[in-house]
């Protein structure tokens, strides 16, 4: 079974969550739990980096799904960065650009926080 | 066949028995001289094989009994009354056949079957003897044994000798002694008086001492003088044997007697070590039938109190992160969770490594009300405490090292037992799941459509291949008015029953939407709309929807989140991606405005391929995608084919490009291919 692992840093009132290698069925809860923590620690302000991820199924994409409201609802939002083309055609095909914002880096996405706050 | 041989000996030396007595009976009663020294050897020897024949039955039949050691004293102690009742009832009548002169024939009958009945009768005691002082030896000591015996043989038969060379009774004498020897020094050892439990050594006491004095008594009557003088007519050697055998038993009975005596101070300390090692064998067997925690923990707790001399025992399991009691044993539930939560208020039960002790005298808050003496033991799996076992004693003696080793391996078998029961019930789970996923399957297999549609000027063929998991994969044709075909093809996210719930939901929106409204683009946002009912915040549906008009010889179609549609058309592969976001992701105006409706004019040869990403995704051992390049360079080689050989072509090549890696999302495929028809489009 392929590994996967989220990794935090924080930038400003921003928290970047690195998410690396597979994001399925079977390692969902591992994210599921780093969105929980970061409620709980009332930091809605997400940016998640997909750089070193490898593959993600529709149950991994439900966790953005599952999370988003709450995260909106407290003026906060989780936009997506640094996607290889792969891992964006599936959302794209899904419409998730209609809904999400996409950005190249990192650094641009945490900036886009600073300018909306 | 091993038993039927056994039984064919056994026949054997009854025979032998029968055949030797009566040689000896009739030799005996129609020479009953002892005057002449060759009679008497002959006759002697007759009686000798009789004897050892029946000493042969007898063993066997001893062994094939597997009598245990008590019962075979008891045995011993039965024949021995019964010789006893010959000597001391019938002595009127012995009298008589002893002094009657000259011998009558009748005298001579009943003398002789006497005879023959002790005979036998020392033969049962001599086995019994000699299986007790076999039983549960370690090393052979049949040496010494074979020694004894042999004197016991020369002495006996010595007796033979005396008649006939009278004054050397001191080498009798001398003989005699040395067997004495012997005998005692062959009584010393008796190993199995350690392994009787404390009543039965008891028992024993009483039995041994009885016997001791019964044996004693019956040697006194093989005197010269005594009361089986009437046997020397009989056999010398017999009486001289059976005056030795009642020594032998005297010596060995009056030893048991002393031997049992010396056990039974810690006769208590071995019935417990012998409870101790069969509740452990017990437990061990338990651990592996019993999948009921509780009652195994009943029985861990019954065990724990006697074989630790405790009053009571109690055993907590941890379940998330608090102790719950699961078994008491001699004391109240509410009393020994109150005492658990006491207990985990005042001290770090965490710290508890090891089976500890506290007394009343050090930790008085601790000790529960009444209890001198507490013993906690934690239960660990993998340095894991998953419980506790807890026994308490009111009386002031503390717990010895045995006993806290024996409570210490008692909550080691908990917890391999809870780790086992756990285990199951995981398996147990995982059975449940692969029902479910069976039932998934069932439901899916239901809900999709029997046969394609026939039309005239379109070939259609579609395809469904589940994967080991039910995905939630969906297609599906519907009729509207005459010359309209309904079709959708949709992929519900998760997996499972849950995925196929939402599939049947699926099924019966589009099946009644398609009645309702024309419009593809109007049937997925009202689709959506009645999911948002029924949809969990992390479930979506991606969707192509359309309608074929086959008077027109068009295609109209919207895409929600849905894998592209490829259109193949003059030897080229087309993506069709009509905006439209997936089903269940947004239920505004977002969604709304992003569904585009497109309309697409047929021509001759034209494919329309739907599919779900189960193709594409499909991967081989290397964790290398099919694709899309190759899925596209199968249609387009294969596009002069009808549509069931295209499809069944990629089915192919998807298969041999995924060997030995499992399929992980189910495969649909939906082909449409135009045929020559005069309403479609020339361009």
């Amino acid at each position: 079974m392929a590994d996967f692992k989220v990794s935090f840093h924080e930038n400003g009132n921003v928290v970047i969550l690195a998410l690396a290698g597979t994001l399925d069925l079977h390692t969902t809860p591992e994210l599921e739990k780093a969105f929980t923590q970061l409620i709980n620690a009332k930091k809605y302000n997400v940016v998640v980096n997909f750089e070193d991820l490898a593959y993600i199924s529709s149950a991994g994409l439900g966790v953005f799904m599952a999370y988003i409201e709450t995260m909106r609802d407290n003026n906060g939002d989780i936009k997506f960065s640094n996607m290889s083309s792969k891992i964006y055609n599936i959302f794209d095909l899904l419409g998730f650009p209609l809904l999400y914002e996409f950005y190249k880096e990192e650094k641009e996405a945490v900036q886009k926080f600073s300018e909306s706050n | 066949m091993q038993i039927q041989l056994f039984d064919l000996k056994k026949t054997k030396h009854l025979e032998k028995i029968f055949l030797s007595a009566i040689i000896m009976l009739l030799w005996k009663l129609f020479f009953p001289t002892e005057d002449n020294l060759v009679y008497l050897l002959i006759g002697e020897s007759f009686v000798v094989a009789t004897f050892y024949f029946s000493y042969l039955y007898f063993k066997d039949f001893l062994q094939n009994k597997r009598l245990n050691s008590l019962t075979l004293v008891l045995n011993a102690g039965i024949l021995a009354s019964v010789i006893f009742f010959i000597f001391i009832a019938l002595e009127p009548i012995l009298s008589l056949i002893t002094n009657s002169i000259p011998i009558g024939f009748f005298s001579s009958v009943e003398k002789i079957i006497l005879s023959f009945l002790l005979l036998i009768l020392s033969a049962y005691i001599f086995t019994i003897l000699r299986t007790l002082f076999f039983l549960k030896q370690k090393r052979s000591p049949r040496f010494y044994f074979n020694i004894m015996l042999v004197f016991i043989a020369i002495t006996s038969f010595y007796s033979n000798v005396l008649v006939f060379a009278e004054g050397t009774d001191y080498i009798f004498n001398a003989l005699l002694v040395v067997t004495i020897i012997l005998i005692v020094i062959n009584s010393i050892r008796i190993p199995w008086i350690a392994f009787l439990s404390k009543k039965e050594k008891l028992y024993l006491l009483g039995i041994s001492v009885a016997l001791a004095i019964l044996f004693s008594v019956l040697s006194s009557y093989s005197t010269p003088h005594g009361a089986n003088e009437f046997l020397a007519t009989f056999s010398p050697t017999l009486k001289t044997f059976l005056g030795i055998l009642m020594i032998y038993g005297a010596i060995f009975f009056g030893i048991v007697f002393f031997i049992t005596l010396f056990h039974l101070p810690t006769a208590d300390a071995f019935d417990r070590k012998a409870l101790e090692v069969s509740s452990l064998m017990n437990m061990s067997k338990l651990i592996t039938q019993v999948f009921d925690m509780k009652e195994l923990a009943d029985t861990v707790t019954d065990i724990t109190t006697q074989v630790c001399n405790s009053d009571s025992a109690w055993l907590a399991l941890k379940e998330n992160g608090n102790l719950t009691l699961v078994s008491a044993k001699n004391i109240g539930y509410i009393e020994a969770d109150r005492m658990i939560k006491n207990l985990n208020y005042m001290i770090d039960l965490n710290a508890i490594k090891n089976v500890s002790v506290f007394s009343n005298d050090e930790s008085p808050d601790v000790m529960p009300e009444g209890y001198c003496y507490l013993a906690i033991s934690p239960l660990k799996v993998h340095n894991q405490i998953k419980g506790y076992l807890m026994t308490g004693r009111k009386f002031d003696n503390v717990f010895d090292e045995d006993e806290q080793k024996a409570i210490n391996s008692f909550a080691d078998y908990s917890a391999i037992a809870i780790e086992n029961s756990k285990l199951l019930a995981e398996s147990l789970e995982k059975e449940r799941l692969e029902k479910e996923l069976e039932l998934a399957r069932d439901v899916q297999y239901k809900i999709l459509p029997h046969q394609t549609p026939q039309v005239e000027c379109i070939d259609i063929s579609a395809l469904f291949i589940p994967a080991f998991e039910v995905g939630g994969d969906y297609y599906d044709f519907f009729k509207i008015g005459e010359n309209k075909i309904g079709f959708i093809i949709a992929d519900v996210s998760g997996k499972g029953i849950s995925a196929a719930f939402i599939m049947a939901e699926v099924k019966g929106i589009f099946g009644s939407l398609s009645k309702m409204i024309i419009s593809p683009r109007e049937v997925l946002i009202k689709a959506n709309e009645i999911l948002k009912e029924s949809l969990d915040k992390r479930s979506f549906v991606t969707a192509v929807y359309g309608f074929i008009d086959v008077t027109e010889g068009t295609v109209h179609l919207s895409r929600g989140g849905h894998s592209p549609i490829l259109l193949v058309r003059d030897g080229f592969v087309q993506q069709l991606k009509p905006g439209g976001i997936g089903l269940g992701l947004n239920y505004s105006s977002t969604f709304t405005g992003s569904i585009e409706e497109i309309q697409i004019k047929m021509k001759e040869d034209d494919i329309l391929v739907f599919f779900t990403d189960g193709i594409p995704e499909a991967k081989n051992a290397d964790d290398e995608e099919y694709g899309q390049e190759r899925f596209e360079r199968v249609i387009l080689n294969n596009r002069n084919e009808d549509t069931g050989t295209i499809s069944k072509h990629i089915i192919q090549e998807v298969t041999t490009f995924a060997q030995g890696y499992p399929q992980h999302d189910d495969i649909t495929l939906v082909i449409f291919k135009w045929k020559k028809n005069k309403n479609l489009g020339e361009v």
